[in-house]
């Protein structure tokens, strides 16, 4: 799973990409220019990071490239020693459905991961509870994802990709299709378990409301090649309170730093 | 009878080339030699169900389904296997498209000396090209699969054998199913085609067919035809039925368009 040389010294850190060169190579039109070239980052365990950029920037790009999926032309993606498993780091993508069986019924998405993952059947079932009522899918426990609003879809996807307790997610515009008042319920549900799970996690938005309704730290980038535009650190407790002096500042700030990326 | 109602279009289009044939007979157009009345063809068949019909439809059948439960029992989990392993499929693909090729009747021979004669080569013949496009059909199925899923799927550390059956297999069933409705043609064809011009053991509704017809029982003839046609339209009635319910969560892409 990594490239370049092993762990050639102990990364304190819980996700770092070190000089990472990548681009997709097109069969219409040869090489598209580079996206990225020499980029670098470095997450640190337990903390809560967005990505913002706007549509297009290649923030799905660097998601898939810190979980694994895209293998980068040149650098070193660097994963804590604590990852041993695969179930460790997770991606969930941005279309629901490509995180969810559609062939099994709501529950069944739920306790399969866990299943495989040999929990034990009392520990199992609690988890399955919490995960259900949290989310709220107890009442749509028997329904298959075709049947789903693009809301439940999401909230599915998202409890089944955390159930298994893994240590690093990346979640990709997880609240795209949520409304203000389940986007809420989602985003504390989503604090919750990160603080009781001891979760590190990559949310990637280009919304600024979802970027300041979790995060710790906002990365903001931008242009081709791309680069970190702003590195901002957010003071502001849990949960968010929106229209407090506090909360209006790092949104300024935020805004800012993405219309800087935008010029 | 609500079928008849919702279908009633269908229903007429079939009363109406009943009613031309009707008319053809009576006005004796046609040589009724050749071409029996529909009520001839009518009464003639209770004296072949007394016959053997019934023995004939039991052995076709069994023939047929015996062929079907070997292509997918054989011919699933190889394709899926091998679409999963790209690698492994690659050396084999060649080789598999040359088989599909050759068409299975001219086998029956070459069947009639490996596997000697009786049922076994029968079913061994129907069971040959529905093996190979069932397979085919689970290949491409199986490569077709959703990726990003199918990431997800190894992120549980699954094994080989729960890949390929808990989640290859659905993504390439809707794949599968029509590599079983081809099977389905295939087997019919040939158990019937064998039937006919082998006999091995005087049964099957091929065999009927062509006593009959070789008797110059004519209005029998068209009976035992119409019958192994009925047999093909239950039998694709059942595939469609168990497709329906085996894949009853599909999202329905219309919608989302």
């Amino acid at each position: 799973m990594m490239s370049g040389p092993a762990l050639s010294s102990p990364c304190p850190c819980a996700l770092e990409l070190e000089d990472i060169d990548f681009s997709y190579a097109t069969r219409f039109n040869g090489i598209n220019g580079a996206l990225y070239k020499d980029f670098s980052l470095r997450i640190e365990p337990g903390s809560i990071v967005t990505i913002m950029g706007a549509s297009g920037a290649g923030k799905s790009t660097l998601g898939r490239i810190m979980a694994g999926i895209l293998i980068p032309q040149k650098g070193i993606v660097r994963r804590s020693p604590d990852f041993t498993r695969p179930s460790d780091l997770v991606y969930v993508d941005q279309h629901p459905m490509n995180g969810v069986f559609p062939w099994q019924t709501v529950l069944e998405n739920v306790r399969y991961p866990l299943e495989k993952l040999n929990w034990e059947g009392p520990r199992r079932r609690d988890r399955i509870c919490y995960l259900m009522t949290l989310f709220r899918l107890s009442a749509l426990s028997d329904v298959y994802p075709a049947q789903l609003s693009g809301g439940e879809l999401q909230r599915l996807a998202l409890s089944r990709c955390l159930s298994w307790k893994p240590k690093l997610v990346i979640l990709d515009e997880p609240f795209s299709a949520l409304d203000g008042k389940v986007k809420a319920e989602i985003t504390s549900a989503l604090h919750e378990l990160a603080l009781k799970d001891r979760m590190t996690l990559v949310l990637i938005t280009h919304n600024v409301s979802d970027a300041l309704a979790l995060g710790m730290r906002c990365v903001i980038i931008a242009r081709r090649p791309v680069q970190v535009m702003s590195d901002l650190d957010f003071h502001l407790g849990f949960p968010r309170e929106e229209n407090t002096p506090d909360y209006d500042a790092m949104q300024q700030a935020l805004i800012n730093g993405i219309r800087d990326g935008l010029v | 009878m609500d079928w008849l109602r919702r279908n009633w279009r269908a229903w007429s289009f079939v009363g109406g080339l009943i009613a031309v044939w009707a008319i053809v007979a009576a006005l004796r157009l046609v040589d009724p030699i050749v071409l029996p009345a529909p009520w001839n063809v009518a009464r003639a068949v209770p004296g072949m169900l007394r016959e053997r019909l019934l023995a004939d439809i039991a052995w076709t059948l069994g023939r047929v389904l015996a062929a079907l439960v070997v292509a997918c029992v054989f011919g699933i989990p190889a394709g899926l296997f091998l679409g999963y392993r790209q690698r492994a499929y690659k050396v084999v693909e060649g080789p598999l498209h040359a088989l599909r090729s050759v068409p299975a009747s001219a086998l029956f021979p070459l069947f009639l000396i490996l596997v000697g004669v009786g049922e076994t080569s029968i079913v061994a013949l129907a069971a040959y090209p529905s093996l190979l496009v069932v397979m085919v059909n689970a290949v491409s199925g199986a490569a077709l699969a959703n990726q990003n899923r199918l990431y997800q799927a190894r992120l549980l550390n699954l094994n080989s054998l729960h890949m390929v059956f808990d989640v290859l297999f659905y993504e390439a069933l809707p794949s599968i199913f029509d590599g079983i409705r081809t099977a389905v043609s295939y087997s019919l064809l040939l158990v019937v085609a064998v039937e006919m011009f082998i006999g091995l053991g005087e049964r099957g509704l091929g065999r009927a067919i062509y006593l009959y017809q070789s008797s110059y029982r004519i209005p029998e003839t068209y009976g035992a035809i119409m019958i192994a046609g009925m047999i093909g339209i239950l039998l694709n009635w059942v595939v469609t039925k168990l497709q329906h319910h085996m894949l009853r969560w599909l999202p329905n892409v219309r919608e989302e368009q």
